[in-house]
Order: structure tokens, then sequence, then C-alpha cells
């Protein structure tokens, strides 16, 4: 169970200062508009943080690519709005912090070879959605889920868009216990991406062979037998004496998964 | 089904090899894994269900394929399942989903026209 409710706490209040800019290219005013400053949740999706921002630009724009998807990039990088934001900042960021992290927006010449399209918010909820499940199918053989009610999956959902802490730990800390008679989850939900963005998804036991809790030391010698890496998430470097059941029930996103970058 | 050949997904792919057959794919450059593609719902059957697939191709380049086999119209939606459960992000990694998800040496895809498992 995820016990270390101060870690829990810290880990939801995690924020970003953002300063979004407007591709100069857009600009079709002559007077330039004002970088937009926005604190934002690293637990959030960017579809759910920028309503503002974007009324804030569209006065700016060929008004021909007003209805145009929006995107945001960094440094020439464009931003998947299907990542939490917090792991994005670590992805591009992690070695060299900065803060406001400044990001590009654009309502022409999406990139739709590396972006999926996002509609509206329904779509980040499906996608949400899905990866709990997917989560679960891991730690509980998809077992909680499928017994839960559609209003708890509603209130998952409406917990992490309303950042409500209370409301998304009361359904959450379902998904948190350990699966049958074990002191632990079957397989822990993580995803390892390289400085590239290239993910790397294994079948990961939170126990070692004989037994013992597994931690990120071990982990990181089955998964980089050749060269020592060290491991990244919600801007922390990740202890070596780290039990994996333990990241995995406090600092998993509220997707379920724990998202770590190798640095 | 089960004796059914595992076949190449693409025709213009130069190894054209059959994973059935030639077990030791590691030896080729590109790595290949079974799938397994079963309709659900309202969608046709495809004749062929058994594939063998570029492990590092994204699932979104399936879908595409399903959606060409199939002769799917524009607006005519397909989505895709992974044990009947979750809908995998469309970049989502083949290999990633077999080596949680496979099982006898295949990963069983479901699709359909609507969504069957929300």
């Amino acid at each position: 169970m995820a016990n270390d409710r101060e870690v829990l706490r810290e880990i939801w209040d995690g924020k970003l200062p953002v300063c979004f800019q407007l591709d100069q290219e857009e600009i079709m005013e002559i007077q330039q508009p004002d970088p937009f400053y926005v604190m934002v949740p690293r637990l959030s999706y960017f579809p759910l943080v920028i309503d503002k921002m974007k009324r804030h630009f569209l006065r700016y724009i060929s008004q021909e690519n007003a209805d145009n998807e929006m995107w945001m990039d960094y440094n020439g990088q464009p931003l998947k709005w299907h990542y939490p934001i917090g792991f994005l900042y670590d992805l591009y960021c992690g070695n060299d912090p900065q803060t406001p992290w400044t990001l590009t927006v654009h309502f022409s010449k999406f990139p739709g070879n590396i972006l999926l399209h996002c509609p509206n918010k329904d779509v980040v909820e499906a996608h949400y959605m899905s990866t709990v499940k997917e989560a679960d199918v891991l730690k509980h053989r998809g077992q909680i889920m499928s017994a839960m009610q559609k209003k708890d999956h509603n209130q998952l959902w409406l917990g992490l868009q309303n950042d409500k802490f209370d409301q998304f730990w009361a359904i959450n800390r379902r998904l948190m216990e350990s699966h049958g008679d074990n002191d632990g989850f079957k397989h822990i939900p993580i995803r390892i991406y390289a400085e590239d963005g290239t993910c790397t998804q294994r079948l990961i036991s939170p126990k070692n062979i004989d037994g013992s809790r597994k931690i990120i030391q071990q982990l990181i010698t089955e998964l980089y037998p050749e060269k020592p890496v060290k491991l990244r998430t919600h801007g922390i470097t990740i202890p070596l004496d780290t039990p994996l059941q333990w990241l995995s029930e406090h600092l998993s996103y509220p997707d379920n998964f724990l998202h770590i970058c190798v640095c | 089904m089960s004796d059914e050949k595992a076949e190449n997904v693409s025709q213009s792919d130069s190894q054209v090899e059959n994973t059935k057959e030639n077990g030791d794919s590691s030896k080729t450059d590109k790595v290949k894994v079974d799938i397994l593609l079963k309709a659900t719902g309202n969608a046709p059957i495809m004749k062929k269900k058994k594939w063998a697939v570029d492990a590092e191709k994204p699932i979104g380049w399936i879908v595409e394929f399903v959606r060409k086999y199939l002769k799917l119209e524009a607006d005519e939606k397909l989505f895709l399942y992974v044990n009947q459960t979750f809908a995998p992000s469309p970049d989502q990694i083949i290999k990633n989903l077999y080596d949680c998800f496979g099982t006898d040496g295949k990963l069983v895809l479901h699709y359909c026209k609507s969504q069957a498992w929300g």
C-alpha cells in the first residue's frame, strides 16, 4: 500500500513554471504578443492546462490558422501531449534544468509523423484510462480496474483533471494494493526512456528470484549489464537502494506507470 | 488457426522469411515477432490472422495495415486492444507489448470498428 502520504502529496504538488512563446512565423499583428507564463502541475497533461494560453495567442495569428490544431516544441523538439508534463521536462531538460521552461507555440505545420492528434479532452481521457488499465493488467491481471464502477473511473480522471488529491487518491489507493496474497504487485508498470525518447517497457517483477525486494540498483544491472546508468523521475535521481515496489506505489504518475529517464 | 503459417506483413520487404520455418530470426537484421489478429464485434474477419512483423514498428503501423487489409473507408474507425483490456497508444513499439503481454510466442491483438473495452 502507498502509505507514505507526505511523499504522495509532495509528488502531487510538484509544479513547473512554463513560459509559452508564439512562433514568430505565426504572428500576423504589428504588436508582438507578450509571452504567457503559467505554473503547471508536473502530473498533468498539456491539453488540460493550456486553454487560457491558447486564447491569449489566438488574436495574434492568421485567422485561417485559428481552427488548426495547436502544438508546442522545446528547442525544435515537438512535445507529445500524451506524456505527463513533468516527464517531458525531465526528458528534455533533466540534465540542464531551466526555469521557466520556455516553449514555442504553433498553429500550423502540425508534425503528424511525431505527434498524435488531440482534437479534444475526451481523447486525453481515453488515453489516460487505457494506460491505467494497462498498468492494472501488469499489477493485478486487470482485476481491480474491471471490478470498479464507471463512476470510480470518472473520479480518477476528474481528480487528476481538477487537481483534487483526495478525490483522486480515494480511488487510486485501490490500484496500489498488493496482488492476491503477495506483498507487492505481480509486475511493476514501468517505462524507461532513452535521451532520444525511445521507450523500453519490460516485464519487471518487484522481487528477486530469492523472494527479496528488488531495488533500483538491481534493476539497472538487469537492464543495463554493460554500463551502469542513473535513472531520473520527478526531477529526482532515484537513490540506488530504493525498492521497486515502494517506488511504484509512491512515484508512479497518475496513469499508474513509472516514467523514468535514463541519464 | 494455430497451424497457420506466419507471413510477413510487408510483401515488399526484402527479407521475406517465415519465422515458423526460420526460427532463429535474431540472425537477420530485423527482429520479427508473431502477432495474431482477431476480429471482435462487427469487424470483418481477416483471412490470414497470423503475421510476422518488425518488432520495432509502432502499433499505429499495425492499425494502418489492418485498415488497408480490410479496405476500410477513411471515415470508418478501427480500435486495437491488448488482452481484451486496453488500447495501446499508436506510438507504442510492438516489441514493448510483445515482451510484456505476449503469450506462447505471439502477441494477440483484437480489433474492432467500435470501442469494445472502453
